[in-house]
């Protein structure tokens, strides 16, 4: 499938948040109620459209786990957009908000789009954390806001795609330099269907001279 | 003359990536396919495309783990990253494999074996793909071949070994080490006879491990490495003063130290300068009168022509003088020192897969005749650790086995490899990643970050990162050792009811109903204890046994001379085999 553009995200918070369940809800339509434990990076990808245009998400899901934190760190580089995710049933992970967002705004180009995200919304018997709460934080900090369930898909669709919105939008606006891949955006190749852009890309001729 | 400036102008401003000069493609007309679909390791599941193409992001350099450490052999660790955009893809790969041997009379457990392999590619990742993918299975038929010498058949006639067979006394290490080497030749085979069929493959480094009889092997052939990190503690490290490591270095760890033992050596130019000088100079038509097979002490230039000069060839080890003739203006074959000498001014690897077609920069000689797919093996016998792990220390003096691609090695030391090895492990004492992490550790600090101007640097910022593809493996070699110890019970079992059975055929018409005490006389290798073998044997659950063991058919002894006699054994022409007596 051909793309107008390729956005990259990346989507961090504390560990057991639903970081890896968002990404599988929003690829696969699917919920996996027991997920194990994810150690550096997986990567997920989706075509979505905006304003007629095909985009690409292609969606870096990192671990969680403080350990993972200085790796995690060098994936912002290059991240056009970024979900925070925490768990409205647990206290600490809204707490610990302020030390992701230091850390995406030190390592990350300083227009990446960061969507705030309380997970677990069907979990309203256990919440700890009121949704005005997540609301005052994000404007605070100039986020946008949205409590989500990987559990239902309730808001899933919507967290990935409004965050393509803002980038699209800050794409026609002139803020973003599309022609620097390390921002997060690429530009799609053109390409016929017998000829997937995709396909191209993979290795057919091996291009490399280099050796050794 | 124009050619050699040439050279000289490439190697000198881009010593570390030397553009080769695509060679021509065996094609008319149309391109060849490519044998195998670039790929990932298939343990880290990348599947899609789009996985694939984000795990090549060269701006980022992701480090990728496997998602599943369940399907790793003893909870290896596995790491791997991107270069920084030297080629399009990831041309390093790696391989296991954890396979059983059936020996042909059933009577035997199977014999499990593992194999880790790690293979960098170059000038493409053809060669590279096809050794993580085809190795495994080469080796595993030279291993089918000799089950039946590597196992006795018969408690008391066999002996580990077979003098009155062969002209030749032969081990069962001559024997594994034999399939291992005619492994890689037969590998670098497959690579010659692809390239009618296949786009250019490139060629690829080789460095295997094999777990097999509760010995490990390492076989190398080219500049990735395997170390053996070990944490002794001091009283151990003074019981074994009077048998030093070679070449090991004791780093200070609290009440530990941390030694880091070399498995492999690394084949460049510069290390093997005297194979290389002494093949250009008995077969001088293989430089095309290009190069010279000559070491200078310096550098000759057209002022100094008859002066005299000190100069190597072939395998000398010393200087001597010659005056110098205008034929000593050519370029030597070897060029550069260290990591940064280069073969025929092209190539920094001297051994390994592939590389068929490769020609030399600026002459077009082809450079494949001075390249060799001999790999070096060095093993250790797991049995003669006496130290037992414990909870303070679990992988004991068994160690860690870290295999890696020069990406790693190019910035790290050995030392501080085995260093960091044991202090993330300190970090994770029980998660089942946890050789996960010593490895993911291992690629970071290699890679390092990326500074504003994205160049790789080190964690200080300031020394320069790799910028190559870098994969490392980490193996808790006592995991393995562990596993061969329950299949070695299983087989003295085994042996056991073959004796009692036999035994019992021999005494048929006497009413002997003595148990069978019979003691194992053969072994796996020659250093199991007795008293441990006895302790593995239930007393109670033998009669049954026994029973059982009389319905079986063993008259067998005869089948081993059969196969025997099938086998042709290669005579000598192999390196004496090192053997690391850690």
């Amino acid at each position: 499938m051909s793309y107008a553009y390729l956005f990259k995200y990346i989507i961090i918070g504390d560990t057991g948040v639903g970081k890896s369940c968002l990404l599988l809800q929003f690829t696969d339509k699917r919920f996996q109620p027991v997920h194990d434990l994810t150690i550096g990076v997986e990567f997920g990808a989706r075509m979505i459209t905006i304003d007629g245009k095909q985009i690409k998400l292609q969606i870096w899901d990192t671990a969680g786990q403080e350990a993972f934190r200085s790796i995690t760190r060098s994936y912002y580089r290059g991240a056009a957009g970024a979900l925070l995710v925490y768990d409205i049933t647990r206290r600490e992970t809204f707490n610990h908000l302020t030390t992701w967002l230091e850390d995406a705004r030190q390592h990350s180009n300083s227009n990446m789009v960061i969507m705030l995200i309380g997970n677990k919304s069907d979990l309203e018997s256990r919440r700890e954390v009121k949704k005005e709460e997540g609301e005052a934080f994000a404007r605070e900090h100039g986020l946008v806001f949205m409590e989500t369930s990987a559990r239902t898909a309730a808001n899933v669709e919507e967290a990935f795609i409004n965050t393509a919105k803002e980038i699209y939008e800050k794409i026609q606006e002139g803020v973003f330099d599309i022609n620097n891949e390390a921002n997060g955006i690429k530009i799609g190749t053109v390409s016929t269907p017998t000829n997937p852009s995709i396909g191209s890309n993979l290795p057919g001729g091996q291009s490399s001279n280099s050796c050794c | 003359m124009f050619n050699r400036l040439k050279n000289r102008v490439l190697t000198s401003i881009v010593p570390d990536i030397p553009s080769i000069t695509p060679s021509p493609s065996y094609s008319i007309g149309r391109p060849l396919p490519d044998k195998f679909q670039y790929q990932r390791p298939p343990f880290l599941q990348l599947l899609t495309p789009d996985e694939l193409k984000a795990s090549a992001d060269h701006n980022v350099r992701p480090i990728i783990v496997p998602r599943d450490v369940g399907i790793m052999p003893f909870s290896c660790g596995y790491a791997e990253c991107v270069n920084s955009g030297k080629s399009e893809w990831n041309e390093d790969q790696a391989a296991f494999s954890m396979n059983v041997l059936h020996h042909p009379s059933k009577d035997f457990p199977d014999l499990p074996y593992v194999y880790f392999g790690i293979f960098d590619g170059h000038a493409g990742y053809g060669a590279a793909l096809a050794a993580s993918l085809q190795f495994h299975h080469i080796l595993h038929e030279k291993l089918v071949d000799i089950i039946e010498l590597l196992l006795p058949t018969n408690v008391n006639e066999t002996p580990p070994m077979f003098p009155l067979m062969f002209h030749k006394t032969v081990s069962k290490d001559e024997l594994i080490i034999g399939a291992l080497e005619s492994s890689f030749y037969d590998m670098d085979a497959v690579l010659a006879e692809d390239r009618t069929k296949y786009r250019n493959a490139g060629g690829c480094t080789s460095v295997v491990t094999l777990f097999i009889l509760g010995k490990m092997y390492v076989a190398n052939a080219g500049d990735s490495r395997a170390i053996l990190s070990q944490r002794l503690s001091k009283e151990m490290i003074k019981m074994q003063n009077d048998k030093p490591y070679p070449n090991g270095t004791k780093c200070d760890s609290d009440d530990y130290q941390v030694i880091a033992t070399p498995f492999s050596f690394d084949h460049t130019p510069d290390t093997e300068r005297g194979r290389i000088l002494s093949l250009g100079k008995v077969h001088p038509d293989l430089m095309g009168g290009e190069y010279l097979a000559m070491e200078y002490a310096k550098k000759p230039m057209t002022k100094d022509l008859g002066t005299r000069i000190l100069y190597k060839t072939g395998n000398m080890k010393g200087w001597t003088y010659k005056t110098l003739t205008k034929e000593d203006l050519k370029m030597p074959i070897v060029t550069g020192e260290g990591k940064r000498s280069r073969l025929l001014g092209t190539i920094g690897v001297t051994r390994g897969f592939g590389d068929h077609d490769l020609r030399a920069l600026g002459s077009g000689l082809l450079i494949k005749p001075f390249l060799s797919c001999h790999p070096e093996i060095v093993y250790r016998d797991l049995s003669l650790i006496i130290s037992l792990p414990d909870d303070n220390n679990i992988d004991g003096e068994y160690g860690i086995l870290i295999m890696g691609t020069d990406g790693l090695w190019d910035v790290l030391e050995n030392e501080t490899v085995a260093r960091i090895t044991f202090e993330t492990l300190k970090k994770y004492p029980n998660e089942k990643h946890r050789y996960t992490m010593v490895a993911q550790e291992l690629v970071a600090k290699s890679r390092g970050r990326a500074n504003d101007s994205g160049h790789w640097r080190l964690s200080d910022l300031k020394a320069p990162a790799t910028v190559d593809d870098i994969s490392v493996i980490v193996i808790p070699v006592y995991q393995y050792y562990k596993e061969f110890c329950e299949w070695e019970k299983k087989f003295f079992e085994a042996q056991q009811r073959r004796e009692a059975l036999r035994n019992n055929s021999n005494n048929k018409n006497s009413n002997n109903k003595n148990k069978q005490q019979a003691m194992p006389t053969a072994t796996t290798n020659g250093n199991v204890s007795l008293n441990k073998i006895v302790e593995n044997i239930d007393d109670d659950d033998e009669d049954d046994e026994v029973q059982e063991a009389k319905e079986e058919n063993s008259e067998i002894s005869d089948e081993i001379d059969k196969a025997i006699e099938k086998l042709n054994l290669n005579d000598g022409n192999s390196e004496e085999p090192t053997e690391s007596t850690a």
